[in-house]
């Protein structure tokens, strides 16, 4: 038990509620928020470092809400995966606050901005510790509601358009999420998670039948599918991502986004991994729900790298462009987590797919959200996001030119930046899974991945020769870029290039952020599952 | 629709919805009820107070106050009343989730105990949860009411 693990909810809550009771004194409230983001961010490296990464830390920590014991009340885990995710998650919300802050009109500010940004946070903080079920489905709920508002802030056709089709995909995605959690409770007769890895490692000791579980945590795939944007869930977000605000957009590509992803990593690799169920379906036989993923979340990320890319290529908008580029990249993060569900469960190869995974989770956070931030920031000065109205922006402010430079070099992959390690990574993945498992199906991973950093080599040059290089516009010769928020990026851009630089201890935490979520063991042990002993 | 067998009709049910919501408030912790029920029973008796009479009612027939009609509907004192309200009910939320907290117990930790020869009742049950279901109830009034009042306003 260790206050630590449940301090940055508690946090982020407590922020909410205080910019709510400050909305009469905007500069209060503005003060507050970006005093709870720094509160927050203090709040995460002190648990990361306290309980995960520091020389004394027990590498994982467990917290009662309540003084419930687990399995029967709500237990909040901050292992390694949780921390890597907070992290980011720290890292994306105050450089998005304060970007905010100097960006958002005053007025827009005092309309909820504030309290809704750290509800979203709040959202995606559960999100990341909750060890239960049900709980994870209360999180995404908590964030879905703060991000239709965010969708819908601006009040425009578009973002009312954009918002209706965010709310139904998403409510019918939440519907479908509470029957797979339900159908899971009957089959398994709980929904702690750690209780149900136990349980689905020695089903005959419960007397409970794991066959159900594959096609539940089909379901479950399916909602993570969509909150993570992979197609062929992706039709929401080049329109959800133009209509919010620019600083939620960079919290949707960069922390809302992983969210899917952590779920997805989290149920198949540390709960429903130890199952051991035959899965025998036209045209794939497996033993266990992960073979059943394998497949399926191979064939979603290649898609997603095609779709992605290919339309991001021909956008007009810088946001757009960002937007289908951000449904590439997720490909990016779907596809090696695919091949460490084919690995070998006992090899250290599955481990490295997923750390994989996890480095390209980081550059696409980081990046994304530079770069989305950034297409904010021309647009703010130059009152238009279109390609064809910008030109020579390099020559004309230099500073927010080099900090997209930045972006945009990582996201193709140069090193030293954090970029060139994630693709490095992944590449690296998809060639050893040709090795350990030799088929068509590896090798269309790996020419997935080519054909992807194939076009985002052709948006990203097309955003940079047509919109930072040549000769003025009209447009850019009036434009004046705010020195705060040029600050904020920059600073993002500096993250970028250190990340890259200093790897080594980067790459360490996403190793072991992969440990713990490939063990079952460790994460039942720490949660001490002892309810019902006390009677 | 401020017919006369409307507002004859709301004039009988209203206290009875009131009651019936003040009760399932505090039996919530351990019957069927709660916070949340509670306070959906209770905005429910004020809109059957709109529908029956108008939006302004509330301001110039029962508390007899002018009606003041500012350039926003998010003016009006009633909306503006029923926004603290909410406010309030996240405030008492949090505070009783802290509350466990100050003697070194787990955030949202709950405790009761019972009090014995209370005149009347002869024994009644205090717990910290319905502190907890008291926020609730107070979040739910509040929203639902800002709510129908911004929306029934346009």
């Amino acid at each position: 038990m260790s206050l630590l693990v449940i301090a940055p909810l508690l946090v982020a809550v407590t922020t909410a509620v205080c910019t709510l009771a400050l909305g009469r004194r905007p500069r209060l409230q503005r003060a507050a928020s970006v005093g709870g983001a720094v509160g927050y961010v203090a709040s995460v490296s002190v648990a990361v470092w306290a309980l995960v990464l520091g020389p004394a830390a027990p590498g994982a920590a467990v917290y009662q809400v309540g003084d419930w014991p687990a399995p029967f009340g709500i237990t909040l885990v901050l292992d390694g995966l949780s921390a890597f995710m907070l992290t980011m998650a720290a890292g994306v919300g105050i450089a998005s606050i304060l970007f905010s802050v100097r960006y958002v009109s005053r007025e827009n500010q005092r309309v909820y901005y504030h309290p809704l940004f750290h509800m979203l946070l709040v959202g995606v903080t559960g999100a990341f510790l909750t060890g239960d079920l049900f709980n994870l489905f209360v999180w995404f709920e908590v964030m879905l509601i703060a991000s239709y508002v965010f969708v819908a802030f601006y009040g425009t056709d578009h973002a009312t358009a954009a918002s209706f089709r965010y709310l139904v995909m998403n409510v019918f995605g939440s519907a479908l999420m509470l029957v797979a959690v339900g159908g899971l409770y009957a089959a398994t007769g709980t929904l702690n998670m750690a209780d149900m890895a136990r349980r689905l490692a020695t089903p005959d000791a419960y007397g409970i039948d794991p066959a159900p579980v594959v096609g539940l945590s089909a379901l479950l795939l399916a909602v993570f599918a969509l909150k993570a944007g992979l197609v062929p869930f992706q039709f929401w977000v080049p329109g959800a991502y133009t209509a919010a605000p620019a600083p939620i957009t960079a919290m949707f590509a960069g922390v809302t986004k992983k969210v899917g992803i952590y779920a997805i990593v989290r149920c198949y690799f540390t709960v429903f991994a130890t199952a051991s169920v035959p899965v025998d379906l036209p045209g794939l036989t497996a033993a266990s729900p992960l073979g059943f993923l394998a497949p399926v979340l191979g064939a979603m990320g290649v898609a997603s790298i095609a779709v992605g890319g290919f339309g991001a290529v021909g956008r007009d908008r810088l946001e757009s462009v960002f937007a289908y580029s951000s449904v590439g990249q997720v490909g990016f993060i779907a596809v090696p987590v695919a091949i460490a569900a084919a690995a070998d469960p006992a090899g250290a190869f599955r481990g490295v797919a997923i750390a994989a995974a996890l480095v390209f989770a980081l550059h696409h956070a980081l990046a994304k959200g530079l770069l989305f931030l950034a297409a904010a920031a021309v647009e703010d000065a130059t009152k238009t996001g279109r390609l064809r109205h910008l030109g020579g922006l390099a020559g004309h402010s230099p500073v927010l030119s080099g900090a997209v430079f930045v972006g945009l070099l990582s996201l193709i992959g140069l090193p030293p930046l954090t970029g060139f390690f994630g693709k490095f990574l992944a590449f690296d993945a998809a060639v050893r899974g040709i090795a350990s498992n030799p088929g068509p199906s590896s090798a269309l991973a790996l020419v997935a991945l080519l054909v992807g950093a194939v076009l985002t080599i052709l948006y990203a040059t097309r955003v940079w020769t047509s919109g930072f290089w040549g000769r003025e516009t009209a447009a850019v010769e009036v434009a004046s870029a705010d020195s705060g928020q040029v600050a904020v990026l920059v600073a993002l851009a500096a993250a970028v290039v250190l990340v890259g630089v200093g790897f080594d201890p980067v790459y360490r935490f996403a190793e072991t952020a992969a440990t713990a979520a490939l063990d079952s063991e460790a994460y039942v042990d720490v949660v001490g599952l002892n309810g019902g002993d006390r009677a | 629709m401020t017919t006369t067998i409307m507002r004859t009709t709301a004039r009988v049910t209203v206290p009875v919805v009131l009651v019936v919501a003040i009760s399932l408030f505090l039996q919530g912790h351990n019957l069927p009820g709660g916070g949340f029920i509670g306070g959906v029973l209770t905005a429910a008796a004020f809109v059957l107070i709109y529908v029956a009479y108008d939006l302004d009612y509330l301001e110039s027939g029962v508390l007899g106050r002018e009606v003041e009609h500012g350039t926003s509907v998010f003016e009006q004192r009633t909306v503006t009343a029923y926004r603290r309200i909410l406010l309030a009910g996240l405030v008492v939320v949090l505070a009783s989730g802290f509350g466990g907290m100050l003697i070194g117990d787990p955030f949202l930790t709950q405790g009761y105990v019972h009090l014995e020869g209370v005149p009347i009742y002869r024994e009644v049950e205090l717990a910290s949860a319905l502190l907890f279901d008291l926020g609730v109830y107070l979040v739910v009034v509040g929203s639902v009411l800002t709510i129908v009042s911004v929306v029934s306003a346009e």
